[in-house]
């Protein structure tokens, strides 16, 4: 019996060495026929309206079975003023810089089609394609076929999306400058002089300002028009102005659309709607470049990220950019 | 031959069940290992803002006899929203435990923790002094 096992034993280790050590005849692979395609996007994060929303899509055939005619994109929404199909096909060189060769007449868009014709006789070409999301799309969502045709009457198509277009909105390098542009509207998303400021009382959430106190740090500061009168030292408030804004100071949440800075940070709609605002004080000092501040108006209306680029110190400014989530 | 292998192996299994329930190393209410340490003092102590960068204008100054620690906070500090860190003795733990944001706005009653030694027999209660820095 155990003879019996043993012979099968080793003629099982026989036929496993025999078959790994079978050499396999290697053969080119073969390319594909006909014409194909491929797409991907290259933006990261939240579709702010306002913003692109860049791809890159990719067509080829054999060079033997003809040439590219056309290349277009259908977006659900038209895109905004600035949507463009490249007509430029794009490599990257050896320094790692992407070069541009162009293949094509400048595209066209109408309604939701934007074309490009293409003018070289080339076989294969990556063109990109910049979609500037409308107001229409706010909140929604859009999707896209890409698509592209060759000389021997093939055509190839790619669908991308749906994508969510985020309900926020966005402002950037505004500049806050001490005794001018000190007012900061979050619902206008705009700073104001004292005559501006004024005219928009209702609208005015935070007051800018720089002192440079001897014994505390106070420096660029956002104070609430309602805060107490410690924080808005040699400040006179235009008549009305007299919000309470909560705020909650943050430091390097490096937003990457409001730094454009190297950091893959994003805050997205639901950032804000997690916030919580209890106990919140309405007013931050001492604010330096890559801090900033979460905001709450008054009214509970808005919620808003400013995020400070840059200070100045000599001639008292700070440059903010504004994320700003509308909550009702 | 058979009859004493079974034996042996009932043998084992109890053995090693008895050695298993054997408790060695005694752990208190929170999972955390009860050592032989008797120290139970604050080393260090740091008071970090919403931002998470620290709100002290100086080092605190940790007094482990009278057990008190005094801490001075930039002018404009959210006494309302902060985060306290404590540095303890070897073993030692913190009661209560902080979990969040504390509440520092009511100066009049500081905020006390008491730090209980590695062999959970000694406890020592700090008291937390804030000083807003004053405006000139």
């Amino acid at each position: 019996m155990q003879r019996k096992y043993l012979s099968l034993i080793t003629v099982m280790l026989v036929a496993i060495f025999f078959s790994s050590c079978q050499d396999k005849e290697y053969a080119l692979p073969l390319g594909k026929t006909g014409l194909n395609n491929d797409c991907i996007k290259r933006t990261l994060g939240p579709n702010i309206v306002g913003a692109n929303i860049e791809f890159a899509y990719a067509m080829a055939l054999p060079a033997s079975e003809g040439k590219i005619v056309s290349s277009q994109v259908v977006a659900t929404i038209a895109g905004a003023t600035g949507t463009y199909l490249e007509n430029r096909s794009f490599y990257t060189n050896s320094s790692g810089v992407d070069v541009g060769i162009t293949v094509g007449s400048a595209s066209v868009t109408t309604d939701v089609k934007t074309m490009v014709t293409f003018t070289k006789d080339t076989c294969a070409a990556t063109l990109r394609y910049f979609y500037t999301i409308p107001e229409a799309a706010r909140g929604g969502s859009v999707s896209f076929k890409f698509s592209a045709t060759a000389s021997n009457g093939q055509t190839v198509s790619y669908d991308m999306g749906p994508y969510t277009i985020t309900t926020m909105d966005m402002k950037l390098d505004l500049v806050c400058t001490d005794n001018k542009a000190m007012y900061l509207s979050i619902a206008d998303m705009a700073l104001y002089d004292a005559a501006g400021a004024a005219a928009n009382a209702a609208n005015i959430d935070l007051v800018y300002l720089y002192r440079n106190i001897a014994g505390i740090t106070f420096t660029h500061a956002l104070v609430s028009p309602a805060a107490s009168t410690d924080y808005l030292p040699g400040v006179t408030l235009p008549t009305g102005v007299n919000k309470s804004t909560k705020m909650s100071k943050t430091w390097a949440l490096n937003d990457f659309n409001l730094a454009r800075l190297q950091y893959g940070i994003y805050i997205d709609d639901v950032d804000f709607k997690v916030l919580d605002f209890t106990n919140a004080p309405n007013f931050v000092i001492n604010l330096k470049a890559q801090a900033g501040t979460w905001v709450e108006t008054a009214d509970g209306k808005y919620r808003a990220y400013i995020y400070i680029n840059a200070v100045n110190n000599t001639a008292p400014s700070m440059t903010v950019s504004i994320k700003r989530y509308k909550m009702k | 031959m058979k009859k004493h292998f079974i034996k042996f192996l009932i043998l084992l299994l109890v053995i090693f069940a008895w050695v298993r329930c054997a408790k060695n190393f005694p752990t208190d209410e929170d999972g955390l290992l009860i050592t032989t340490r008797g120290q139970c003092y604050v080393g260090n102590f740091e008071l970090l803002g919403a931002d998470f960068q620290t709100v002290r204008t100086a080092a605190a100054v940790i007094d482990t006899t009278a057990q008190t620690i005094n801490t001075t906070v930039m002018f404009g500090t959210d006494l309302k929203n902060l985060f306290p860190q404590f540095s303890l003795v070897t073993d030692a733990k913190l009661d209560p435990k902080i979990t969040g944001k504390v509440d520092f706005s009511d100066l009049a009653n500081p905020k006390k923790w008491t730090v209980v030694s590695g062999n959970r027999l000694v406890r020592k209660t700090y008291t937390v002094y804030i000083t807003v820095q004053p405006k000139p």
